[in-house]
């Protein structure tokens, strides 16, 4: 079992959960159909796909939501990554669901929900990726200690996606210290191996 | 590739990982001429970069039962999900073969009948113990913890040669140290004449007056998985090694009833903080497990293993709690963190369609006895010394006291609270059975009904195996082929 795709059971099971949510479904249908803005009009520049990005699966809109939404979601450090674009989490999101159209439906409903859910379903009023820092992660806290089930799966798989798309960036070291795959002067393979002391 | 559209050969063998590999090699190696098809890429030792998008997307398949949103993975390539397996090897608990022959009416699979199959698989693929030099300080964590609190538990054998300790037994071992089917038993098949098409899927099996016929195919372009031909390979004797999820569509979708029994082993994942650095992202991706729990080789538990597993940063960060800058704060811990895959043997059944829709909603037994396994990995870390414990339960705080883990063994616990849910040991859905009411095929793997037709892999299991099953798959599909390949040649 690979990491990737224990990211991806955990899409898998917001996938399956807003599966069985009527209203989530509509948001994301809304969307898909045009009925709410998918392009970048309104997405301050911070967010937005850079010129000539091709995107397979999300909307620029979707590109713009998920970024912000990882920018806060990883933490300062990571964030400053993200806004410098030294980690594209949109475009590899993008790629991503691309390649796993088992949850590349789902996901992107998901964060059309994130980006124009308003209260009571979420606390605010506006687009996600229009608000400042504090007022997003007012709303990502909201989703994260809800009691309803539906709204912890959403932040759990709009979690898992901004996880799995900046901790696959080798720049993302930086921030968790893994040395890489193969080992690293720093970080030997053999410092992972138990010593002569320790139980076998 | 460029395919003929009409191969002629004397048997055809769908697949190439624990069920494929085996028969192919045997069948070709009793002289017959063997066509294997895999519908996955051909990949090489040389190819395996480590870099984890891009082999998860060149090895791997996925499907997702919707009933729980539970995620089952299997391996799609040359050498199927042996290439991204843990190598883990573990022989066929007698519970099991017990279980089978009451239950299930295969009278004849006894622990004696099958040793000698499985004692060849052990030698085939070299599994070996697993000694000091490629023990982790990761799976230490766990030992330690089981030796504290007296439970039983050992070093895992591994199917290796020269393990590298790379930790990347999951996407194509970089070393070639793990001895998966495709630098074993497919070379085998392939030395003695076999001819290997990969990127290549069956379709259906041609049947015709209770007879099968051959394969109808297609060939897939792999960048795309798009068809790019269609093709058939003629042959009397069919041999179906397509895997839990891949079987039973190719029978249903050739007329014949399947999809029935699926069972899986649901896993879920733990995450421990020690003070002290562990760099748990190298090392054997597993080698120990607690069997305290477990309920097969004289265990009498709630049918759940403990399996130390490696600790990369993308299943870490997934596992933390929180986001923002208590989540980075965390993450900068990670070379201190230890994982252990909770991995239980269900009792719940479910189904693959012929459309391959898997129906799989775990029974609320099963929830209870995963929640039991998560609380017992918990308890042997902190008794290892770990700081916290951090399960894959939606909103739950990190467990740091025997009393935090008593309540979250306590408290009622919905499937749709897990983080996480997935298989990766996938069985049944074209299983053996005493009589055709209540299987797909009998016990030499023969499907009723239909001659020169044989389930050679997990599908044809008639339930899980409370272990990681290889071993047992690789042994049965012997078994299977050995018998086929003399009523091959007596015809």
């Amino acid at each position: 079992m690979t990491p990737t795709l224990e990211a991806v059971g955990t899409l898998a099971r917001t996938g399956a959960a807003l599966e069985r949510r009527a209203f989530l479904r509509l948001a994301g249908a809304l969307a898909a159909a045009g009925l709410l803005p998918s392009g970048c009009r309104g997405v301050p520049e911070r967010w937005a796909p850079g010129p000539g990005t091709d995107l397979a699966v999300l909307s620029p809109r979707g590109y713009a939501t998920c970024t912000a939404a990882a920018s806060r979601l990883v933490g300062p450090e990571g964030a400053a990554l993200i806004e410098r674009r030294s980690v594209d989490v949109g475009r590899f999101v993008d790629a991503f669901l691309a390649r796993t159209p088992t949850v590349a439906a789902p996901m992107a409903q998901a964060l059309a929900v994130l980006e124009f859910g308003v209260w009571p379903l979420l606390r605010k009023g506006w687009p996600f990726t229009s608000l400042d820092g504090r007022a997003q992660d007012v709303v990502l806290d909201d989703l994260m200690r809800s009691r309803l089930e539906v709204k912890r799966q959403l932040f759990a798989g709009v979690r898992s996606l901004a996880m799995l798309a900046f901790y696959s960036a080798p720049e993302s070291r930086a921030v968790s210290g893994y040395p890489g795959p193969f080992g690293s002067d720093a970080v030997p393979i053999g410092a992972a191996m138990i010593g002569p002391h320790d139980l076998w | 590739m460029t395919s003929p559209s009409r191969l002629e050969a004397d048997a055809v063998v769908i697949g190439t990982g624990a069920g494929g590999g085996p028969t192919a090699a045997v069948l070709a190696e009793r002289g017959l001429r063997v066509v294997v098809l895999e519908a996955g890429p051909y990949l090489r030792t040389d190819d395996f970069t480590g870099d984890e998008g891009a082999m998860t997307a060149r090895l791997y398949r996925m499907s997702l039962s919707r009933a729980s949103g539970m995620a089952l993975y299997a391996g799609e390539c040359v050498g199927g999900s042996t290439v991204i397996n843990d190598a883990l090897c573990f022989r066929p608990p007698g519970e099991i073969l017990a279980e089978w022959r009451g239950r299930h009416g295969l009278s004849g699979l006894t622990d004696a009948a099958l040793a000698p199959f499985v004692d060849r698989a052990w030698r085939d693929v070299h599994a070996e113990p697993t000694d000091r030099a490629h023990a982790s300080r990761n799976a230490e964590r766990l030992l330690r913890g089981a030796r504290r609190l007296g439970w039983s538990g050992s070093a895992t054998p591994r199917n290796v040669i020269g393990c590298a300790n790379l930790g990347l037994c999951n996407l194509g071992c970089p070393s070639g140290a793990k001895q998966s089917t495709l630098v074993t038993y497919v070379p085998r098949a392939e030395r003695a004449g076999a001819r290997v098409i990969a990127n290549a899927r069956a379709e259906r099996v041609g049947i015709d007056g209770g007879r099968a016929r051959g394969v109808d195919a297609v060939t897939i372009d792999p960048a795309t998985r798009r068809v790019t031909a269609r093709f058939r390979v003629e042959a009397p004797l069919v041999c179906l090694a397509a895997g839990a999820l891949g079987t039973p569509v190719l029978l249903q979708r050739s007329g014949v009833a399947a999809g029935g029994g699926l069972q899986v082993h649901s896993s879920v994942h733990v995450t421990a903080r020690f003070a002290e650095a562990i760099h748990g992202y190298y090392g054997p991706t597993m080698s120990y497990a607690v069997d305290e729990l477990a309920d097969v080789n004289g265990r009498t538990g709630p049918g759940v293993m403990i399996e130390s597993v490696s600790a990369l940063p993308l299943p870490t960060a997934t596992a933390l709690p929180g986001f923002g800058a208590e989540h980075e704060t965390r993450m900068r811990a990670l070379a201190h963190y230890a994982r252990a895959l909770v991995v239980l043997r269900d009792r719940t059944r479910g189904r693959v369609a012929a459309d391959g829709t898997v129906a799989y909603a775990l029974e609320p037994g099963d929830v209870e006895r995963l929640r039991a396994g998560m609380a017992a990995a918990a308890r042997a870390y902190l008794a290892a010394g770990a700081a916290e414990v951090l399960l894959p339960v939606l909103a739950s705080r990190p467990l740091r006291t025997d009393g935090d883990c008593a309540k979250f063994a306590a408290r009622p616990l919905a499937p749709s609270e897990l983080a996480l849910l997935y298989a990766v040991h996938l069985f049944g859905g074209a299983c053996m059975a005493g009589r055709d009411a209540d299987g797909v095929c009998d016990e030499r793997g023969a499907c009723f009904g239909v001659r020169g037709l044989y389930v050679v892999d997990a599908a044809g299991l008639p339930g899980n195996t409370g272990v990681n099953p290889q071993i047992t798959i690789m042994a049965n599909a012997l078994r299977i082929a050995e018998g086929a390949a003399a009523e091959a040649r007596a015809t």
